[in-house]
């Protein structure tokens, strides 16, 4: 026993003490993901992405003239480890910026130990509406807020959609598919829609027939469906929803952006679907097509979901500002991500006007037939 | 009075951590002392009385939703929880009082549940409890006005400090020692081993298990409160399976039924996933290249527990305490009787 405490003791010390690699000619950044856990099939494609940014970063001969190193570290969907994850790659890894992060709950975990530190934190796809005023002047986010990407989810029901009649189901247990909620029905009701129903579940139910039988009651059938769930449930939801021979179009957020939406029914249910996001990946535009090639070849197969983009496009404006930082200092950097205008990333043009950190960006729609995503519009709210 | 000079050794450790340690290592030295709260409690309740609760984390959330809802500025409670009872709106307190309120409310919610879930013995005791969680998170998740559902309340003041948690530590470790040291101890001891034999003797097993469950709800009430105020941001899905699972995970490696077992499991299990950390990101060995491999940490740790289970399913002390130095010795536990 005595033996094994002694080993302990000393591994702990050599841990403690051991020799941070610190290269004076690298510029070091952290990306935090939740790698492992619930959240991985949207952070592991967000670091594979930020990965490939600081690829080709280094391949153009990094930034400022020295290499870049990124320091990832793995948050486990766990808020005690992701805020020590930050606080690592602050105070241990020394990173002078840091990236990552696709859910609000854990940036929120996360965001203070990098404001108190004064390091600037961009949020690659925490899609909560005033998040950065929550942290501080340190936080800038990458994507778009649930705010706009449920007026443009509304807007797409009533104009294009012509329903004018939604059922809405929400998944109680999150942040984001509350907000995403409330802002859909205010757009809605703006817009002349009715909202026939409500009802909810919670994230990991696994039975909705009491809320499919609902549903079915109401007559005449609503014209759409708007369920806010993340990407853990929807498929089962669709899968139940189609399997009852309900054929209504069903809309919803970013959550839907994985491919659980289409393994889980199959391909033959998951149709009829429409969901907001960041980006097509099977866009046209040079910007889309270059980055998937890339992310391709790096990997072996294509981004899974648009939160590679994000991902990328995280490291990619953040060492474009340091870059025009002209040196790798936490409050040079920061002034230079305050003055980002017109950055042309693979999810859209981003752009920091009014002191605001949060960019206004296009919303994209995909239509989802016999389990193909497909682009269906852009707009920007 | 013998301790005397272990709390001033401790806080000497702890002073010169303070000012020395990066901000990093400190935040870890607060988790453990969170968790060795969590795990102590815990085993007052499952290791000592043999109650075996899973519902310790709905007592921990208890504790952080009701610390936190006392400390939140007014300002930040009109923004955010706008039909929050009058009552509550206009109370700002500090840490200390919010943390004993959020571990007496959490001892309360204990005492109510106890009574008729402790009629259980052994895995239906453990379902009950576990059914106690559940509500939990379905009264956080629904009571919106008060809880503000599944968006959780966020911007709680960082009031969590290393003194505050070590002192809470320290209360709860002194209050666990003198239970176990006095006759309300023994009784526990002889209601785990032989409820029958017990009961025989004038113990009233109920009464004994009630106790040992609300004292231990009341520290995790506090850990919950001062999990709170480090991390914070609380949401439902906070204090849920995994959390229970990790709890329970501390218990079983450091050995069920041992106050330092528990103290050690809890500081294994908060220090090691850290410290694997580092074989994650890729390593150079020798000028050898590993590719960064997330989730071999929790890999590794999966493995050492199987590994535990299999070569020493007792845990790490078996039952047993570590004893201090023979200068400071007080008189020892019973061991566990061997099933």
């Amino acid at each position: 026993m005595r033996r094994a405490c002694v080993f302990l003791l000393c591994a702990v010390v050599a841990w403690v003490t051991a020799p941070v690699g610190a290269q004076p000619q690298t510029v070091k950044i952290g990306a935090l993901f939740n790698v492992t856990g619930g959240m991985s099939s949207i952070d592991a494609p967000g670091l594979n992405g930020a990965k490939l940014a600081v690829k080709e970063w280094n391949a153009r001969g990094g930034v400022l003239g020295r290499r870049i190193e990124l320091a990832a570290e793995d948050g486990k969907t766990d808020q005690t480890t992701v805020a020590n994850a930050m606080s690592k790659l602050i105070n241990v890894e020394r990173v002078v910026a840091v990236g990552g992060l696709n859910d609000s709950t854990f940036a929120l975990a996360a965001g203070p130990i990098a404001q108190k530190a004064k390091v600037p934190f961009v949020i690659a796809g925490a899609t909560l509406p005033n998040l950065p005023d929550q942290i501080g002047d340190y936080a800038f986010m990458v994507p778009f807020t649930d705010d706009a990407q449920a007026f443009v989810g509304a807007i797409y029901t009533v104009k294009t959609l012509k329903a004018r009649r939604v059922w809405v189901m929400t998944d109680k247990a999150y942040d984001y598919t509350l907000t995403l909620t409330k802002f859909y029905k205010q757009k809605l009701l703006e817009l002349g829609g009715v909202v026939v129903a409500e009802d909810v579940y919670q994230s990991g139910d696994k039975d909705f027939s009491a809320q499919i039988t609902r549903l079915r009651r109401i007559s005449p059938p609503p014209d759409a469906l708007f369920i806010s769930a993340v990407p853990d449930d929807i498929g089962l939801i669709v899968r139940q929803i189609r399997s009852a021979g309900i054929r209504i179009p069903i809309v919803g957020g970013d959550g839907y952006d994985t491919e659980l939406l289409v393994t889980i029914p199959g391909k033959a249910l998951a149709d009829n679907i429409y969901f907001t996001t960041h980006v097509s990946l099977t866009s046209k535009a040079a910007v889309v097509a270059n980055f998937v090639k890339a992310y391709t070849k790096e990997y072996g197969r294509g981004p899974e979901n648009a939160f590679a983009a994000l991902g990328y496009d995280t490291f990619n404006l953040l060492l474009d500002a340091i870059r025009r930082a002209g040196r790798p200092d936490p409050a040079a950097i920061k002034a230079a991500l305050e003055q980002t205008r017109g950055f042309r990333a693979v999810t859209g043009t981003i752009s920091y006007e009014g002191g605001r950190h949060v960019p206004k960006k296009s919303v994209t729609v995909i239509k989802v037939v016999k389990g193909e995503f497909q682009f269906a519009t852009e707009t920007t709210p | 009075m013998r301790a005397i000079p272990v709390v001033v050794l401790a806080g000497g450790v702890l002073a010169l951590a303070q000012s020395f340690l990066n901000p990093y290592y400190l935040r870890l030295v607060d988790v453990t002392g969170i968790n060795i709260i969590l795990a102590v409690s815990l085993s007052l309740t499952n290791g000592l009385t043999g109650v075996f609760s899973l519902g310790h984390v709905g007592f921990m959330a208890v504790g952080a939703y009701s610390a936190a809802l006392l400390t939140l500025p007014t300002a930040r409670k009109a923004l955010i929880l706008p039909d929050l009872p009058a009552g509550l709106q206009q109370v700002h307190l500090g840490l200390l009082p919010a943390t004993l309120a959020g571990g007496a409310l959490a001892a309360l919610c204990a005492a109510a549940i106890g009574y008729p879930v402790l009629r259980l013995r052994g895995h239906y005791l453990a379902v009950a409890t576990l059914g106690f969680l559940v509500i939990v998170r379905s009264v956080l998740i629904n009571w919106e006005r008060v809880t503000r559902g599944g968006v959780g309340i966020s911007g709680i003041p960082p009031y969590t400090t290393t003194w505050w948690t070590y002192g809470v530590a320290a209360l709860c470790l002194y209050v666990t020692w003198r239970l176990t040291q006095s006759a309300y101890g023994r009784a526990m001891l002889a209601v785990r081993e032989d409820e029958g034999a017990a009961a025989a003797m004038g113990i009233t097993p109920s009464a004994f298990r009630l106790l040992s469950l609300v004292v231990g709800a009341f520290f995790a009430g506090t850990a919950g409160s001062l999990w709170a105020h480090l991390i914070t941001v609380i949401s439902p899905n906070s204090f849920w399976l995994t959390e229970t699972f990790a709890l329970v995970v501390m218990l079983v490696v450091g050995g069920m039924g041992s106050t330092t077992g528990a103290v050690v499991g809890a500081v294994t299990m908060t220090i090691v996933p850290e410290a694997l950390r580092g074989l994650e990101g890729g390593i150079q060995v020798a000028g050898l290249n590993l590719p960064p491999l997330f989730g071999l940490s929790q890999l590794l740790l999966a493995l050492a527990l199987i590994l535990t289970m299999v070569w020493r399913p007792q845990g790490l002390l078996g039952g047993r305490e570590l004893s201090w130095p023979r200068w400071l010795r007080q008189g020892s536990l019973p061991r566990r009787a061997n099933k």
